[in-house]
């Protein structure tokens, strides 16, 4: 009597496409890992940046804020470096005579963040 | 009677195995090769390291409510290495702060009550922290605090003192 041994076609297909759906899977995850591993260390960077040169439009004196010229970001951005090439933005809206919205940008490859800093007129030492 | 057996594996399933192997060899090295590039890129992120954050965090505290930063007290000397800050306690009461950065892997906070040591807290496995004056456009001193992970910029963050009546 003749015994039949081993795989058949389809046995070894059904096993061939699982293992390819598993390792597909796997590099698909790892990728996903890391490209957001990677944005993580970016929005790191670029938060600490944007909160270091929200200290300063929070101290600058209130007739300064309006000034197109001063419009520009004044912290070091040592830290952003290896997010280059990046630009920076400030975007100053009135939205009441004595209120200003400081809208503090930063762009680098098709990401950004913003940081928005509100500033009253109080007439006093432009402490705050 | 001879009985002929068969040994070994045939071609075909040496090449599956191999390539199967190659497979995974392939995704090892790739993902080795971008985690040495991601290495080389960017630095630590110290932030989810919990020391790192007790020593900002204590740090942050010391300064906000700090009413001075002298340029010496006792034996130290305020430098990128050494952060001397006087500073006011919930209690009311003052404190010196001297935040010592100069031992490697190591920061230490020492606390002192007129010029008796009251307190030391220390912290291990840390990065090497640098602390300067940050002038403010307002006049106010503030401290930029830095961490660096070998050459590369981890930590930048500029700490303004609370204003004081």
């Amino acid at each position: 009597m003749r015994r039949s041994r081993g795989f058949s076609l389809a046995e070894v297909l059904v096993a061939l496409a699982i293992l390819a759906i598993v390792i597909t899977t796997t590099i698909a995850m790892f990728a996903e890992r890391a490209k957001r591993m990677r944005e993580a260390s970016e929005t790191i960077l670029a938060y600490q940046a944007l909160s270091n040169e929200a200290e300063y439009w929070r101290r600058e004196s209130f007739a300064q804020i309006d000034n197109p010229d001063n419009q520009t970001f004044k912290s070091d951005l040592d830290i952003l470096a290896p997010l280059a090439p990046y630009t920076t933005a400030v975007k100053v809206e009135t939205t009441r005579a004595d209120i200003r919205n400081i809208t503090l940008t930063i762009r680098w490859s098709r990401r950004e963040a913003h940081l928005g800093v509100a500033r009253a007129d109080t007439g006093g030492s432009g402490l705050w | 009677m001879t009985r002929f057996r068969e040994r070994g594996y045939t071609l075909m399933e040496i090449v599956v195995v191999l390539a199967i192997f190659g497979v995974f060899l392939f995704i090892t090295v790739t993902l080795t090769n971008e985690m040495r590039r991601n290495e080389k890129k960017w630095p630590v992120n110290f932030f989810s390291h919990p020391e790192v954050g007790s020593v900002l965090a204590r740090m942050r505290r010391d300064i906000y409510d700090s009413t001075a930063l002298p340029d010496n007290f006792e034996t130290y000397t305020s430098g990128p290495d050494t952060l001397i800050v006087y500073t006011i306690n919930q209690d009311g009461t003052a404190e010196t702060v001297v935040w010592d950065f100069t031992k490697k892997g190591e920061v230490h906070r020492r606390a002192f009550k007129a010029t008796l040591l009251a307190s030391e807290w220390m912290a291990r496995g840390v990065p090497m922290f640098l602390a300067t004056a940050q002038p403010m456009p307002s006049g106010q001193d503030a401290v930029r605090i830095r961490a660096l992970d070998g050459s590369k910029l981890a930590i930048d963050e500029i700490i303004v003192p609370r204003p004081h009546a």
